[in-house]
């Protein structure tokens, strides 16, 4: 099939995902991808710990774990949609960082995003395909802080590619 | 809708996503951090276009009170949150989209920073469980509270019932302004692009 077989213009990607998005948000909800990740964390530790994890009020105050939680589904499905992409398109296979510096810098990057999407209570897809779309005040202030960030973190980066 | 129901159109809305963005490259850090070190504007272009979509979109259905928009109260939370968030994910080199993808292709670098994005929350639990800021949701009222540094609650469905304009309007007055950005950006484009007469020399 062709359309495995050469890069997809990112425009026309994105195109057809805002209008599955207007169909989402018909639905059930505008696409996000933070909540899901806080749930599935929440479902691990639960795992983990067990009835410990009552004494952390977060996790019956904000996010009580549960598997009917349809946020954890888009994750799953993004996942395994690439992974068929993948397969069909031949491009799947394991690539691993190489040097040191680069599993530091995703160790801290994945950690910074974790606390900052559960002290914002969103994330970038629900900041550009959910709050902002919607005209939501929090959409212009978490635009601002991402703007601000990955300023940030594109300058901490060019000192690092610089070495 | 039954929760089956609701998480079936999830899963399936997820694997198209799935395939468009590991066909397309798509990255949100890359929309951002290519067009502030390398001027690459790919992404960035992608992301303002399906901002314009879905602006029109959500606010045309919300215009009829349809659909289902975020509801929370929102503050300096958000703006901090997301400045960590912005550091984090370039410094990742994936946003929460392509950590999914990248993951899904095969690469142990995105499955290591989804794991750390999940520590990153878990231990954001701990800290929340002792500050409890920002405000639970079971907590908001939708007006402001300085003192958290809370400012309230407001949408186009907010703007539509307090000015008597559809919210569309302000939708359409939205997309004027990521239309005349994503004009900048063609403009800016098309300045540095050697002329072809030129380039052959």
């Amino acid at each position: 099939m062709n359309f495995f077989n050469k890069t997809l213009d990112p425009v026309v990607a994105l195109v057809a995902i805002a209008v599955l998005d207007v169909f989402l948000f018909v639905v059930v909800g505008a696409w996000t991808v933070g909540g899901g990740e806080t749930m599935m964390t929440g479902l691990a530790a639960k795992a983990v710990l067990g009835d410990a994890l009552e004494k952390i009020p977060f996790w019956h105050l904000v996010f009580p774990p549960t598997w009917g939680y349809w946020k954890i589904y888009i994750s799953f499905g993004m996942v395994f949609g690439a992974f068929v992409s993948a397969i069909i398109s031949k491009e799947f296979y394991l690539r691993i960082p190489k040097r040191l510096s680069e599993w530091v810098m995703i160790t801290i990057g994945g950690l910074l995003m974790g606390v900052g999407i559960r002290l914002a209570f969103v994330c970038n897809v629900s900041t550009f395909f959910g709050l902002t779309p919607q005209m939501n005040m929090g959409g212009y202030l978490a635009i601002t802080g991402i703007i601000a960030g990955a300023w940030v973190g594109s300058l901490v980066y060019k000192r690092i590619l610089e070495g | 809708m039954s929760v089956l129901g609701e998480c079936l159109i999830a899963f399936i809305f997820g694997s198209c996503v799935g395939v468009l963005v590991q066909r397309s490259r798509f990255c949100n850090a890359a929309a951002l951090r290519d067009a502030m070190l390398f001027k690459s504007f790919r992404n960035t272009k992608a992301l303002l276009v399906a901002m314009m979509i879905l602006t029109v979109g959500f606010t045309a259905f919300m215009s009829i009170g349809q659909g289902h928009p975020m509801h929370f109260d929102v503050g300096m939370n958000q703006m901090i949150g997301l400045f960590i968030f912005g550091i984090g994910m370039v410094l990742a080199g994936a946003c929460t989209v392509s950590t999914w993808v990248k993951a899904g292709e095969g690469n142990v670098g995105a499955m290591w920073a989804l794991l750390f994005t999940f520590i990153g929350m878990f231990l954001f639990s701990l800290m929340w469980s002792v500050n409890y800021w920002p405000p639970a949701p079971g907590s908001m009222t939708g007006k402001p509270n300085f003192e958290a540094l809370q400012f309230g609650f407001s949408n186009a469905a907010t703007l539509q019932a307090k000015f008597k304009i559809p919210a569309l309007g302000f939708g359409l007055i939205q997309v004027g302004v990521l239309y005349a950005i994503y004009r900048a950006i063609i403009k800016k484009e098309n300045k540095h692009k050697i002329p072809a007469a030129s380039a052959g020399q």
